[in-house]
């Protein structure tokens, strides 16, 4: 019973895609999200 | 997906032309009002013949925002429902014609008023500014014979459904629908201030108008109407950017409930446009920004499932490095190179939209530059060159004719341009917006007051830009036409991209319209019903109309 199971898992593991690039630029996205609301946030600031 | 035909019928095909004809030829006298804007606005030129600013910008904003849109739309969705779904039925490509002239003539009428100066009263028409009943009604047909093709749609669909019980429907049919959906439900908002509030107020029938509650029906549909222009750009970069750069789709059910979210979240958000508007209770706006906020869920996903389609095919063609799939991708191909320019370009326009949103950001750029910065980076590039990326494939398809490399070149270089004359126009608009200078206005130093000088090194920066654009919509028009009527005969591919893995069950869950549209009239009540209640019951003598210009 537990062998055909980690059977499946290992090649369903084997066929996941390597995303590293993926998780790179949505990472850098994020970031440059953060930067931009953050300045124009102490714009505000700056003008309270 | 075997019963799909590969071909969109050839008569199927002359409606979704003739819709797309409308649309550039809205997009070439619309581009021409936003040159001479930008001209105007750098303060070293001024309109002839005593023409107004205003109604230059109503018939930009009006052509472009409305006309070039909704054409380009509903003609792409008549195609891609066709090409996946089937032929139309006699009826329902018949129905479509009636959609189609409704719409044409409506956009006909309003223009008679915008340009004779009848109507100056900008895209959005906001009371108490009073334009000619005409103007109104000409925009109230536009909506209704959107309704009519909308609803050739769904019964193509619905057939569609019948006959195929237990299967999932094709992905781009689904999407059409989806976003059919969201526009029937927005325009009953923007329809009911038209045709209750403004054609009986501009007739002389009533004599005031609530200002308020027109402005709120006009952004419960001015929201969702973004959303309206950006789901078909989506639906070509899930849908067909994979097929085109020789990969497939990341997640076909990823991709659907993306849509359903975007369904579900675009409307009940309106607020997020008034959140300076002193009428409205700060709770009722906090809610709705939350629920703006949701939005970045599926627009996340949507970034996510981009990148990882790009990557997925990368690496199958043997690319190594964190970065190396980006060189695997094919960058002279303009059916790919346009639509992927239009995605870099959501990066700094959705990071704006969510600045836009914040309550306190918005007090720093609302009614300023910066916003129209904003919409030209979403709408006049993202969505306008994911448009030209489809018309690449689309316009010969239905032509029955190829694109020459010369013009694929030609296609690269008008995208270029496009994103060269656009970093400087909407740059320095977003710059000048911070440093306070208004939208919407001519040119003026204010009484050379020291804060309007600071904005004229960026207003010449847009004249620049503007003027790089306008050749960008001469070149795009010249492509246009060469693939309309005089690019060789041939065959060309609609193309449409298989899922990496097998239809998955969730699928056929997402495709419970009952239960998507319950939910979404749900939260259009609990966003509206007390606000809106609240504006009628307490509101203060209504206006006169004012003709200003
Ligand atoms: C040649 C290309 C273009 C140029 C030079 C241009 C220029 C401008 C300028 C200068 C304004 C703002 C003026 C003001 O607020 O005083 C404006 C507004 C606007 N533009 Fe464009 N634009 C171009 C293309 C587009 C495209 C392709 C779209 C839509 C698909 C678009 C949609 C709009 C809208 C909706 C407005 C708002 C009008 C209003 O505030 O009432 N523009 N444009
Ligand atoms: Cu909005």
């Amino acid at each position: 019973m537990a062998k055909p199971t980690t059977a499946v898992r290992q090649t369903k593991k084997d066929e996941e895609p390597a995303l590293k690039g993926t998780l790179a630029s949505v990472f850098l996205l994020g970031f440059f999200i953060i930067f931009a609301w953050v300045s124009v946030y102490f714009l505000f600031l700056h003008r309270l | 997906m075997t019963t799909a035909v590969e071909k969109v019928n050839r008569r199927d095909a002359k409606l979704a032309l003739a819709h797309l004809f409308v649309a550039f030829t809205a997009l070439a006298l619309g581009g021409f009002a936003g040159l001479l804007q930008t001209l105007v606005r750098s303060g070293k030129f001024e309109l002839p013949a005593g023409i107004s600013y205003y109604t230059i910008l109503t018939t930009h904003g009006v052509l472009l925002g409305l006309v070039l849109t909704t054409f380009f739309i509903i003609g792409f969705q008549f195609a891609a429902v066709s090409r996946t779904t089937g032929t139309l039925s006699d009826g329902s490509r018949r129905t479509g014609w009636v959609g189609f002239w409704l719409m044409t003539i409506g956009t006909a009428m309003s223009a008679f008023f915008i340009l004779t100066g009848k109507a100056s009263v900008l895209y959005t028409f906001y009371a108490p500014l009073q334009a000619h009943a005409g103007f109104y009604i000409g925009l109230a047909l536009v909506v209704v014979g959107s309704w009519v093709s909308g609803f050739a749609m769904f019964t193509h669909y619905a057939r569609w459904r019948k006959a195929h019980r237990g299967q999932v429907s094709p992905l781009l049919a689904f999407m059409s629908v989806t976003n059919m959906v969201l526009w029937l439900v927005c325009t009953l908002g923007v329809a009911a201030t038209v045709v209750f509030q403004l054609i009986p107020w501009s007739l002389g029938l009533t004599d005031r108008v609530n200002v308020l509650l027109s402005r709120t029906l006009f952004w419960y549909f001015g929201h969702p109407l973004v959303y309206f222009w950006l789901l078909p750009a989506y639906m070509v970069w899930y849908a067909v950017i994979p097929k085109v750069i020789g990969g497939k789709m990341f997640s076909d059910s990823l991709a659907r409930l993306a849509f359903i979210l975007f369904l579900l979240f675009s409307i009940p958000v309106g607020f997020h446009h008034q959140l300076l508007e002193p009428g409205i209770s700060p709770f009722w706006k906090y809610v709705q920004v939350v629920l703006t906020f949701m939005v970045i869920i599926p627009s996340l996903m949507t970034a996510f499932a981009m990148f990882a389609t790009f990557e997925s095919y990368g690496r199958s063609q043997g690319a190594t490095g964190l970065f190396g799939w980006l060189r695997k991708l094919p960058w002279s191909d303009a059916r790919f190179f346009a639509p992927f320019v239009g995605m870099l370009f959501f990066i700094p326009a959705g990071t704006g939209g969510i600045i836009n949103a914040s309550h306190q950001l918005n007090q720093v750029v609302h009614n300023t530059i910066w916003v129209t910065g904003h919409f030209h980076l979403t709408v006049a590039t993202t969505v306008v060159l994911t448009f030209f990326g489809a018309s690449y494939w689309l316009i010969p398809h239905l032509t029955g004719r190829v694109m020459t490399k010369a013009m694929n070149r030609l296609a690269i270089i008008q995208t270029i341009v496009w994103a060269v004359g656009m970093t400087f126009m909407s740059g320095s608009m977003h710059f000048a917006g911070l440093l306070g200078a208004p939208r919407r206005s001519a040119f003026s130093t204010y009484g050379n007051s020291p804060q309007a000088l600071e904005w004229i090194p960026y207003q010449i920066a847009q004249a620049v830009g503007g003027t790089i654009l306008f050749i960008g919509i001469i070149l795009i028009l010249v492509i246009v036409i060469n693939l309309a009527f005089f690019a060789p005969k041939g065959e060309t591919e609609f193309p449409i991209a298989e899922a990496a893995a097998p239809y998955e069950r969730a699928a056929l869950a997402l495709e419970n319209w009952k239960l998507w549209i319950g939910l979404v009239v749900a939260l259009i009540l609990i966003a509206y019903t007390v606000p809106i209640i609240d504006i009628i019951q307490n509101a203060p003598p209504g206006s006169k109309g004012y003709k200003l210009w």
